[in-house]
């Protein structure tokens, strides 16, 4: 190719960069924690232990990834231009990290201050994301679907925040224990995480996988629709919970695995002769999203199933590790390349061309890490059901399969670095 | 400017990313002054408008009942 054209690389590489390097060190440091407490983390969902590795997971990794990918992603897909992208990236990157680590330390410490800081943290630091991404957001037309479900995954992550931070300022014993932990978990998990997922499924699934479009009808309806359901359960957990919550709470979950199981049709009808470590990445996550659906909606049937000590454990395993971060490490091996492709290509100012894509991260990396994952899923979940044997071996696997990865993305920045160097250097040279 | 009359046709309906935008800044370095190009595409190209803007491009926009986005571009006129 030869590329005359400059292009206008907005936000800049750094903005998502941050966020997506910074998203391994927190499942590592869950892998290290299961490593170093062993099998006491695993009596129960309530243990210290436990809701530091769920929150290093959710309010670490997870929210990582997801804030730095809709930095970069809402002027590509929605053409809403967030102001200021950098200074909103370092504000948002540097109170959302300590954030999530002292909320973690207050939950192994019981430590009423680091509550509190956690809290504050975490809320301005999402805050501050929520104001620069809605302005941006309702600055735009909505012309698509995608747009339209950007703006409504928004209020999901907005009231889930607001949620932990009561719960927070509970632990922290300043203010009254509200009955609250469902709904920040169904708001955090589904209001923000299931919609945002699927509303940029609507884009990445066909762009990446060769599929055909998800069906229209789904596209314009299936957020505003969760979103319903999960609302009219709010409101019946809040108000009466007991059995009408409980039925209530199938619809949502139904929805969860329509999405799961409408995704993983498309993947059938592929255009690609071989599946890439991303399309396994995909499916693995949808498989998991459909047994937690039924795991959930077998307990709602049979409470017995539900009371047994390893449910919740087995559950949230499939959610968390099996579901968001196998999606988001499937995406992360298609944005990184992208996005430093993208950079070279602009900086040799149409004169150098960039190095393909494929060589920013290699396959052969890609799937050894996809394998790693994968091991540390089935440990984690075989360690549900016998913490005493396998708590420690699926620590030490979450600790690889993380570690692997932030090896992966920091080789791609030094690959960067590397051809950054040489590309300035030839254009110094042809300029001379 | 139509987009009924294009000179070069580029279908990138069913190219994974970067392809597209690879293929259409090939194209366009080829374009002649008074040609125009017609870049067919699954999807709304933001990040293609501005590249368009920084180089000296027009261009119009037509999003069609099957989902194709097709976007026409010339040489803007001095």
């Amino acid at each position: 190719m030869r590329a005359l054209l400059s292009f206008d690389q907005a936000p800049p590489l750094a903005a998502p960069l941050r966020f997506f390097l910074t998203a391994p060190l927190f499942s590592a440091l869950a892998g290290l924690l299961l490593l170093l407490a062993g099998p006491q983390v695993l009596v129960s969902r309530w243990t210290p232990g436990a809701l530091a590795l769920t929150h290093l997971i959710t309010a670490g990794f997870m929210l990582q990834v997801m804030l730095g990918a809709l930095i970069q992603i809402l002027p590509v897909v929605a053409g809403a231009n967030l102001k200021h992208p950098l200074l909103v990236a370092s504000l948002v990157h540097g109170t959302i990290t300590p954030g999530a680590l002292l909320l973690c330390a207050a939950f192994l410490l019981s430590d009423r201050l680091t509550f509190e800081v956690a809290a504050l943290l975490l809320a301005a630091g999402v805050g501050v994301f929520l104001l620069a991404a809605g302005c941006a957001l309702y600055a735009v037309p909505t012309t698509s679907p995608t747009s339209r479900g950007l703006r409504l995954a928004l209020p999901g992550l907005a009231i889930s925040v607001a949620l932990g931070v009561l719960l927070a300022g509970a632990r922290a014993g300043s203010l009254p224990l509200p009955q609250a932990t469902p709904l920040h978990v169904a708001w955090g998990l589904i209001g923000w995480g299931v919609v945002l997922l699927a509303v940029v499924a609507l884009v990445v699934v066909p762009m990446f996988q060769m599929t055909p479009p998800y069906p229209e009808s789904f596209a314009r309806f299936f957020p505003l629709a969760l979103l319903g359901m999960l609302a009219v359960w709010s409101l019946a957990e809040s108000l009466s919970g007991g059995a009408l919550a409980t039925a209530l709470s199938a619809f949502p979950v139904g929805g969860v695995a329509v999405f799961a199981a409408l995704t993983l049709d498309l993947q059938q009808r592929s255009q690609r002769a071989r599946m890439d470590a991303t399309q396994h990445y995909w499916r693995w996550a949808m498989i998991c999203a459909l047994a937690a659906s039924a795991l959930v909606l077998a307990a709602n049937v049979v409470p017995t199933i539900g009371e047994r000590r390893e449910w919740p454990l087995i559950c949230g395993t499939l959610v968390l590790f099996g579901g968001f971060v196998a999606v988001m490490t499937g995406m992360l091996y298609k944005i990184v390349p992208f996005l430093i492709w993208l950079n070279l290509q602009n900086l040799g100012q149409g004169r150098i061309l960039a190095p393909t894509m494929n060589r920013v991260i290699t396959a052969k990396s890609v799937n050894q890490q996809t394998i790693a994952h994968f091991a540390a899923l089935a440990l984690l979940l075989a360690a549900s059901v016998s913490p005493e044997w396998l708590a420690r071996p699926a620590g030490l696997a979450v600790l690889v399969a993380s570690g692997w990865l932030m090896l992966t993305l920091l080789r791609a920045t030094g690959f960067h670095r590397q051809h950054v160097r040489r590309i300035q250097a030839l254009v110094a040279n042809s300029a001379a | 400017m139509s987009l009924g009359d294009p000179d070069v046709l580029l279908d990138a309906r069913e190219l994974e990313p970067p392809e597209p935008l690879v293929r259409t800044l090939e194209a366009l370095e080829r374009l002649g002054a008074h040609e125009k190009l017609l870049v067919l595409l699954p999807r709304e190209p933001y990040p293609l408008y501005r590249t368009l803007e920084l180089n000296g491009f027009s261009w119009q926009t037509e999003c069609r009942s099957d989902g194709t986005v097709a976007v026409l571009i010339g040489h803007r006129e001095p």
